[in-house]
């Protein structure tokens, strides 16, 4: 590190500052890329049909069909970007913006690797180091701006379907918004603390001292509700083909379609995240007391990828749900389910002391 | 830094009141909560400054929603009659308001505190220093504000339910 800074003329704090944004966001825009092929290539395997297989890398090499990802990326590239004429220019163009950007800023915040002291100092696996006061309420902070980047969409496009679209999904995203604020602050209450470094260490390395153990309810609508903050199937009334065309981006094509369903993956990429943060010990390793960091980080993106693979793996298993019934399930059985979760362990804490 | 959020909290508040798009207008408002938002997190005030996003986002959705419900066209009407007396006396009293804001900061007493050399550097907030200080010292004011939204959502619930 050390080295590094010398060699870029800075500080070793600003060198491992630019270092661990290039990762954060190089890795979760990478991986969001790869769940494009995942998504494509796991329907398949579900629904007993091969997938993309044909991309070659230089013509050569079939890996998988993973080139198919860079001649995607080519093609959405080289398209013309059409608008239509009676979409707000303006608007149009900064929806893609919108939605992608807080989707990418969720993930600033979860530590993916234990910190470690390297020359006397302290290197957290985090951008926005422990003790930064934000905590895990900037990742709800930021997770509610990214439906602005859906109703922008939907609106700038002046078009019937997307504008149902972006009013079902930011319905959607209220409703969903409470129960998913009451199960992460059940959490708050028995950590004691709101950051995501506390939250962490105090579930240890032992599985069942997790907070999925205790807090099975909070689990159960903090899972719900992340699919609907991330408009997945079965949540996903900003789409719906057989309704509504595609929903908000209907109108959208070449690479501002392609940033809107980067987006998605890149939220659905700072979900899995925050699940494995709040629940399933973020970086810890289990049985493993004091694990060596390389092992944390993997662990880490061990359990983000088994959670981002849930979400490909409910999408296509499960149909998609009425309106009526989305709504029904917010209101009237998430919202009490996560209100019980909190009186009950206010209630056991109040016992504890 | 200051400088980059002073600036788009106020181009967003301008952009909010010249703008004729009341979609627009309601985005610019956003960028200039965003912008309060970073001047809360300048102040070592983090947890102000999430709660401000949190909240502002979710209230003015429901407003755009409500705009794109509720009106066809999405332009601003034009007035009836223009009305000079109105626009001068609003003028005059936002003045008034701004001068009697500063007045009040420049006369507080944090404002004293900061000229006094070498003293201590305040700690930023945190979520656990709120909780303790609503309960603690503003325990009223917070039960007052909870019965009043409870009766505005029990109101709202009444108002739009026809047979309860």
């Amino acid at each position: 590190m050390d080295m590094l800074a010398s060699l870029l003329h800075t500080t070793p704090a600003i060198a491992w500052m630019a270092l661990k944004v290039v990762i954060v966001f190089g890795g979760v825009m990478s991986l969001a890329a790869v769940w494009t092929w995942v998504e494509r290539r796991g329907s398949a395997m579900i629904q007993d049909r091969i997938g993309p297989n044909r991309a070659r890398l230089f013509g050569r090499w079939p890996i998988l069909g993973l080139a198919q990802i860079a001649a995607d990326g080519i093609k959405m590239f080289f398209k013309e970007d059409l608008v239509t004429t009676d979409a707000n220019r303006r608007l149009f163009w900064l929806a893609p913006i919108l939605a992608f950007v807080p989707a990418l800023m969720g993930f600033a915040v979860i530590p993916f690797g234990k910190s470690f002291v390297s020359g006397g100092q302290t290197y957290h696996l985090a951008l926005l180091d422990p003790g930064n006061g934000m905590g895990m309420l900037y990742p709800l902070a930021i997770g509610g701006m990214a439906v602005y980047g859906v109703l922008v969409a939907a609106w700038s496009s002046n078009n019937k379907w997307s504008i149902l679209g972006g009013m079902r999904a930011s319905a959607a995203m209220v409703s969903y918004e409470i129960g998913l604020s009451l199960a992460v602050i059940s959490i708050f209450m028995t950590t004691g603390g709101y950051d995501p470094a506390e939250i962490i260490a105090s579930q240890s390395h032992l599985p069942w001292k997790w907070n999925v153990v205790p807090q099975l309810p909070g689990f159960i609508v903090f899972f719900t509700c992340m699919f609907a903050e991330t408009n997945r199937l079965p949540f996903d009334f900003a789409e719906g083909e057989s309704e509504i065309v595609a929903g908000f981006n209907t109108e959208f094509g070449s690479m501002k379609f392609s940033l809107l369903a980067l987006a998605e993956y890149s939220h659905l990429m700072t979900a899995s995240a925050l699940i494995a943060t709040l629940y399933f010990g973020g970086w810890q390793v289990p049985f493993v007391k004091d694990p060596p960091v390389l092992l944390s980080v993997a662990s880490f993106v061990l359990k983000l990828v088994f959670f981002a693979w849930v979400f490909v793996w409910i999408r296509w298993t499960l149909p998609r749900f009425r309106y009526d019934q989305l709504m029904h399930l917010g209101w009237k059985v998430m919202l009490p389910l996560s209100m019980a979760n909190l009186v009950f362990h206010a209630w056991r804490m109040s016992q504890g002391h | 830094m200051f400088i980059t959020f002073a600036l788009i909290t106020l181009l967003g508040a301008l952009g909010m009141l010249l703008q004729k798009n009341v979609i627009v207008a309601g985005l610019c408002m956003v960028a200039a909560f965003f912008g309060v938002a970073g001047l809360f997190v300048l102040l070592a005030n983090p947890v102000a400054a999430a709660l401000q996003i949190i909240v502002y986002t979710g209230a003015i959705m429901v407003l755009v929603l409500f705009v794109i419900m509720m009106l066809n066209s999405h332009e601003e009407e034009k007035a009836q009659t223009p009305r000079p007396v109105q626009r001068w006396l609003s003028l005059a009293l936002v003045a008034a308001l701004a001068f009697g804001a500063v007045k009040l900061v420049m006369a507080s007493a944090g404002l004293k505190a900061l000229a006094v050399s070498g003293a201590a550097v305040p700690r930023a907030m945190t979520l656990q220093k709120v909780g303790t200080t609503l309960f603690a010292d503003h325990l009223l004011g917070f039960e007052v504000a909870g019965l009043l939204l409870l009766a505005a959502m029990i109101g709202a619930v009444a108002l739009t339910k026809r047979d309860l």
